[in-house]
């Protein structure tokens, strides 16, 4: 058994990506870089013998596809689930998510000016994004990151596939992280402000009083 | 908030006059005022975007507030810019331009629009290319093999036997509490006179009644809240402990006569 052989039947046994060092479990002679290599030759070998299938680069591993020209033919068994097509809001959302990654709901809804926890809920539902983590401002949001079924879902071989529209103004990861002055924030701000907030003296700096009245209300 | 506005209905006397549900957001409304006008987007005329924005969201229905907000939002923010366009600015090298924040959002936010665009078409592309298990296996055919042994008399039959259930008629009547949690607050309190712990399993001998427990249970918590007990577990439906507390510093009485109970 030569090495591309046993990298091949992994391969086909498979029905997802696998990255080298996955494939090299399969014995212990096997290390990443063999590996590596075999991926290279049976990815020419497929190609030069026309193959109906192509060894393809997805979500940091190999697997064999179809090529695209055969999907006609593959579309008519009816009865074949396809993965859905992402709504429009989604695609959006998780575009934002991609390159912006880790971020917190507040800030997508500023960049998209409409309110997207239901989004955000279906995206994770689909398992194309997922919590990374939490911020450090009011309330320790929660902040999301795409994962490694949203680069399955879109042929992305890794997050550097993502399309880079160069020629718009703005490149998005160079934006600066909202203000908290913008007033945007308020939302989900400081109830504890709002509820001395028929106190016009709440910005003096005799917090004392403010203090002792919470005492008493608790 | 003041949504008179939102009830006139649509005018289609302008080119521009859109159904917002058609917009995913303001500022998908704001990007296609613009762009479909050909304005330079660094050079916004704002009072003639701010009066075609706000006519568009004229139709807008109040049932759905959540949209109905987020496109009022970004009206104000338009009206704000307006004003401030209008107002004479004390050195014009210092003060930013206005309009720039929202130009910049509105820069992002066709950036976005474009990545998804390209998002789509590479989804579209994963599409076409499948992996193996694609098409599912053949599914077993052992049962039609098998031939069938009733007839269509049979089963004729067998439906004409089945009886229809017959809707129970009838009134249920709703009882009163027969236990009152006064009754159990006093037992729990008795029982604790001699000792100072009590098995909760315990104070329910002799009671058959399901409710029994359960105003015993809430007649516990009740205590439990005014500090004369306090209750014990040692692991999930384990046996609950009741003790009695002991620290009467604090000017808590335990005298029964003091819980009022509501029931």
């Amino acid at each position: 058994m030569n090495t591309p052989q046993i990298v091949e039947a992994v391969l086909f046994a498979s029905d997802a990506p696998l990255t080298p060092s996955e494939i090299a479990r399969a014995d212990e002679r096997l290390d990443e870089d063999q590996v590596e290599e075999a991926l290279q030759m049976l990815k020419a070998e497929y190609e030069d013998a026309q193959r109906a299938f192509h060894l393809t680069e997805i979500a940091e591993g190999y697997q064999i596809l179809t090529r695209p020209e055969f999907a006609p033919y593959l579309e008519r068994f009816d009865n074949v689930p396809r993965a859905n097509r992402l709504s429009g809001p989604s695609l959006e959302t998780l575009a934002i998510i991609a390159y912006r990654q880790p971020i917190g709901r507040i800030e997508i809804e500023y960049i998209r000016g409409v309110n997207s926890s239901g989004v955000i809920r279906t995206l994770q539902d689909r398992s194309l994004i997922d919590i990374v983590g939490r911020g450090d401002g009011l309330g320790r949001p929660l902040l999301y990151g795409t994962t490694q079924h949203f680069q399955e879902h879109f042929g992305f071989a890794s997050l550097d596939d993502l399309p880079r529209p160069d020629e718009l103004p703005i490149i998005l990861k160079d934006r600066m992280p909202l203000q908290e002055s913008e007033g945007d924030l308020d939302e989900e701000g400081t109830p504890a402000m709002s509820d001395l907030g028929e106190n016009p003296a709440e910005e003096q700096p005799d917090n004392s009083v403010n203090e002792s009245a919470k005492d008493v209300v608790l | 908030m003041d949504l008179r506005f939102a009830e006139g209905a649509i005018v289609r006397d302008d080119f521009f006059l859109v159904e917002t549900e058609r917009f995913q957001g303001p500022l998908d409304l704001l990007l296609h005022l613009i762009r479909t006008q050909d304005i330079d987007v660094f050079d916004i005329p704002v009072a003639r975007i701010t009066d075609q924005f706000l006519k568009a969201i004229e139709g807008l229905g109040a049932e759905d507030l959540d949209s109905a907000g987020e496109f009022l939002e970004t009206a104000a923010t338009l009206i704000r810019i307006k004003a401030q366009m209008l107002l004479p600015r004390e050195g014009d090298d210092e003060d930013e331009d206005p309009r720039a924040e929202l130009v910049r959002r509105l820069l992002e936010y066709e950036q976005i629009r474009e990545i998804s665009q390209r998002m789509r078409a590479s989804e579209a592309d994963r599409g076409r290319r499948f992996s193996k298990g694609f098409i599912p296996a053949r599914p077993k055919l052992l049962h039609q093999e098998m031939p069938l042994e009733t007839t269509w008399a049979d089963v004729l039959s067998a439906a004409l036997a089945v009886e229809m259930p017959t809707l129970r008629q009838g009134l249920h009547r709703v009882t009163t509490r027969t236990i009152s949690m006064q009754e159990k607050v006093v037992l729990i309190l008795d029982r604790l006179q001699g000792q100072s712990g009590i098995e909760f399993s315990r104070l329910l001998k002799g009671f058959g009644d399901t409710m029994h427990g359960v105003m015993t249970f809430l007649a516990s918590l009740e205590l439990t809240r005014r500090r004369v007990l306090f209750l014990r577990q040692s692991e999930p439906f384990s046996e609950l402990w009741l003790y009695r507390r002991e620290e009467d510093e604090d000017g808590g009485s335990t005298d029964v006569g003091v819980i009022e109970v509501d029931s």
